[in-house]
């Protein structure tokens, strides 16, 4: 707490010289007569404050005991409740998973997220500015619906590896390009169209395994960051 | 927006959104309107993240677009809604009160979806409400309708603005944005649906026993096909009509103190005469707290309630209770003193106040350094000059409010970094905790011995279990403490707002 008196300005000195002199030389000249707010003559002023005041200063008086009670538990319930359940909704946004330090087979059917960023619920896109809306490219699902590929071609380096193979060399070329052809006019054709829902039936084509069998535990807890509140009570 | 409230809002949206929604959010309450890509840049967020933060924001009504010349959109956030998000729990259980469990779910799925069509409401909550119930009952779709149906006609749910209809929309192309309008008397017009149905109970035997994951059914689409009656149409909460009920409950539960005051020695019954009752408006309207006024005698004399004065009565009695609690009974006596006086010397308040010069000094610098109270010049020559001058003590109630509302908001955010610091210093203890609990559970499921339950019990030590203890009595304190703060907010801002109306 700053002290007031240190807060007022100085006098300038012609006014004071017109007053005869300061009164009380031992404090600073002020704009006004301070006995008029209660400071005698001669009284000692408590030391000016050098410091920010504490953290944690002491208490004079103890605190008002909080109102206890059935309202009281039942609200206290309800907002630990809704805390823990705006978590769990698709509006709580949770930052991109950083990238690992080695890539791991099991990353390619980790369901870690809805595909491109897009968002997990669906708005009314009516309601919403053009610009907002993510596009989906929908390459994935082009793909296992024209051909059944036993390895889908994702990019041009897989695309080189299969080069090696004769027989498949020419179809697979054909097929990248008729894809790429496909992609074009989809999304020409379908800008407005709202995202597709990710399809896990596709990737389990790709595997002999149940998707749990690609689940390392990581998840486990870890969705929790610096709140634990749903946690508990 | 001052430091205190950006603070708060950046730590609530952070609780309730995360750290992505929060960055977007706090930047566009401190710099205001901008468009998408100024948004992107200036935070160093990627375009996509942007565009995630500001769809939930807007969903949430908690920043609006605008668009301007040349087709560029432009992102304001409502600083103040956001504060808004402290009350919510007050809100549904105020619907709790009023319209009970169904009125309680409807309120609390409308703030937690930020706006919801009627048959989405309607068929979530009789779910919901089907889950508690017994097995082989069912919540049906009328009875949350009706309910649903009263909520709108007594204001506390309301229509959001619409998108217009577009008559011609092969002239030109469509705009960056929609205009969303809402014409006054559409606000509470419910449209005629007939939704028939029950709730539905997640089944049990939805999540097999092997464990095979949902994917391996066939997807649910049956939901998406269906075409919605109120498409389009949708509803969200009126915090201000919640806000007029607290008011109207802290004004009657300060007059029934009053009363109670007065006439604690009188037989309280329900039978009260006219003549009894005219006594009883007639204290109150001559009661200095003057929360009631007679205007008038016509008809025997009418009863007027002065909202304003009501709302400054009760901002003052925070502001007194404030000065007590913090500076002590002797402070708050002078405190009392210079309101009641308006204006006081410093001679003066030691004799009003009957306290010795000295510790009067004291209490009364203490008070004027925290700004409850304040210095006034009355000068008594034209040339101000400091010899000549009144300086006297005096309370400017709104100015003290502003101060204190500041403060509060301070507390709630101090609040809740404590809180969210004590949980993250047990974090460990609370992942273990949260573990062991799911192993119970999944044991008991199977049928386990209670030999087998005991022992995992037992992987949580008996200090481990105190400070689990500790943890929540803490976090519960500092919840419970937010909630009370809030409650301060709310009288102060209420009485704030209805001064500056009167500006």
């Amino acid at each position: 707490m700053v002290f007031p008196i240190g807060c007022l300005n100085s006098q300038a000195p012609s006014i004071m010289a017109s007053r005869g002199g300061g009164r009380g030389c031992g404090r600073g000249q002020l704009t006004f007569n301070v006995e008029a707010v209660g400071i005698g003559k001669g009284d000692a002023l408590p030391p000016p404050t050098l410091q920010p005041s504490p953290l944690f200063p002491p208490l004079e008086f103890r605190p008002v005991p909080l109102p206890s009670g059935e309202e009281g538990e039942y609200v206290l319930a309800l907002k630990q409740e809704l805390r823990g359940a705006m978590r769990q909704l698709p509006y709580f946004i949770r930052p991109a998973v950083p990238k690992r330090d080695v890539e791991r087979y099991s990353d390619k059917y980790q369901m870690s997220g809805p595909i491109d960023n897009a968002i997990d619920w669906n708005p009314d896109w009516r309601r919403l500015p053009r610009e907002l809306k993510i596009r989906v490219r929908k390459l994935q699902k082009e793909r296992t619906t024209i051909i059944l590929p036993k390895r889908p071609p994702k990019t041009t380096e897989d695309k080189e590896e299969t080069i090696q193979k004769l027989e498949t060399l020419e179809k697979k070329e054909e097929e990248v390009t008729s894809e790429e052809d496909e992609e074009k006019e989809e999304e020409e054709e379908k800008e407005e169209e709202e995202e597709e829902e990710y399809d896990e039936e596709e990737h389990e084509e790709e595997t002999d395994y149940i998707m749990s069998y690609f689940d390392n535990g990581e998840d486990f807890g870890g969705d929790s960051d610096d709140n634990m509140d749903e946690a508990i009570y | 927006m001052t430091q205190a409230e950006i603070k708060l809002c950046s730590l609530l949206l952070q609780e309730h959104f995360g750290e992505i929604v929060e960055k977007i959010g706090v930047h566009l309450i401190r710099t205001g309107s901008q468009p998408l890509r100024v948004i992107a840049h200036d935070t160093g967020t990627s375009l996509d993240q942007v565009k995630k933060a500001l769809c939930v924001l807007i969903q949430h009504n908690l920043v609006i677009y605008q668009v301007h010349k040349r087709g560029v959109v432009e992102y304001e956030a409502q600083c103040n809604r956001v504060l808004r998000m402290l009350r919510y729990p007050r809100y549904i259980y105020t619907a709790k009160t009023l319209y009970s469990d169904t009125g309680e779910l409807i309120v609390e799925e409308l703030l937690l979806n930020g706006k919801m069509t009627m048959s989405a409401v309607v068929k979530k909550v009789a779910d919901r409400l089907t889950e508690t119930m017994e097995d082989g009952k069912t919540m049906d779709y009328a009875e949350v309708s009706n309910t649903f149906v009263r909520l709108v006609d007594t204001h506390f749910v309301q229509r959001c603005p619409l998108v217009p209809a577009t008559e011609n929309s092969d002239t030109g192309p469509p705009p960056p944005a929609p205009t969303l309008v809402i014409n006054e008397k559409d606000m509470y017009l419910v449209p005629k649906l007939s939704l028939i149905g029950k709730g539905k109970r997640r089944r049990s035997s939805d999540e097999d026993a092997t464990g095979e994951p949902k994917a391996k059914r066939p997807k649910q689409s049956t939901d998406n096909k269906e075409p919605i009656p109120d498409d389009g149409i949708y509803w969200q909460a009126n915090l201000d009509r919640f806000h007029q009920h607290f008011r109207d409950q802290a004004i009657v539960s300060a007059v029934a103190n009053r009363m109670d005051q007065i006439f604690r020695s009188l037989p309280v019954g329900y039978n009260i005469s006219k003549q009894v009752l005219d006594q009883y408006l007639t204290l109150l309207a001559d009661d200095p707290l003057e929360f009631v006024g007679k205007s008038g005698d016509s008809g025997g004399g009418m009863y007027v309630i002065n909202l304003h004065k009501a709302l400054g009565s009760l901002a003052t009695a925070t502001l007194e209770s404030v000065v007590q609690e913090r500076f002590g009974s002797r402070c708050a006596r002078i405190f009392r003193l210079v309101l009641q006086k308006k204006h006081l010397e410093q001679k003066q308040v030691e004799d009003f106040a009957m306290i010795p010069a000295k510790e009067a000094k004291d209490m009364l610098y203490k008070m004027l350094s925290e700004n409850f109270i304040s210095l006034q010049e009355i000068p008594k020559t034209p040339d101000h000059a400091p010899s000549r001058t009144f300086y006297l003590y005096t309370v400017n109630i709104l100015s003290a409010a502003r101060m204190l509302l500041h403060r509060c908001y301070k507390s709630v955010a101090n609040l809740i970094e404590r809180r969210q610091f004590e949980t993250k210093e047990n974090k460990r203890l609370l992942e273990k905790s949260q573990r062991v609990e799911a192993i119970i559970a999944s044991m008991q499921a199977t049928g386990a011995e209670e030999a087998q339950l005991q022992e995992i019990e037992e992987m949580i030590t008996a200090p481990e279990r105190q400070q689990l203890e500790t943890l929540k009595r803490n976090v519960n304190k500092l919840d419970a403490c937010e909630i009370q703060v809030d409650e301060t907010i709310f009288l102060l801002e209420s009485y704030i707002e209805s001064t500056m109306k009167r500006q």
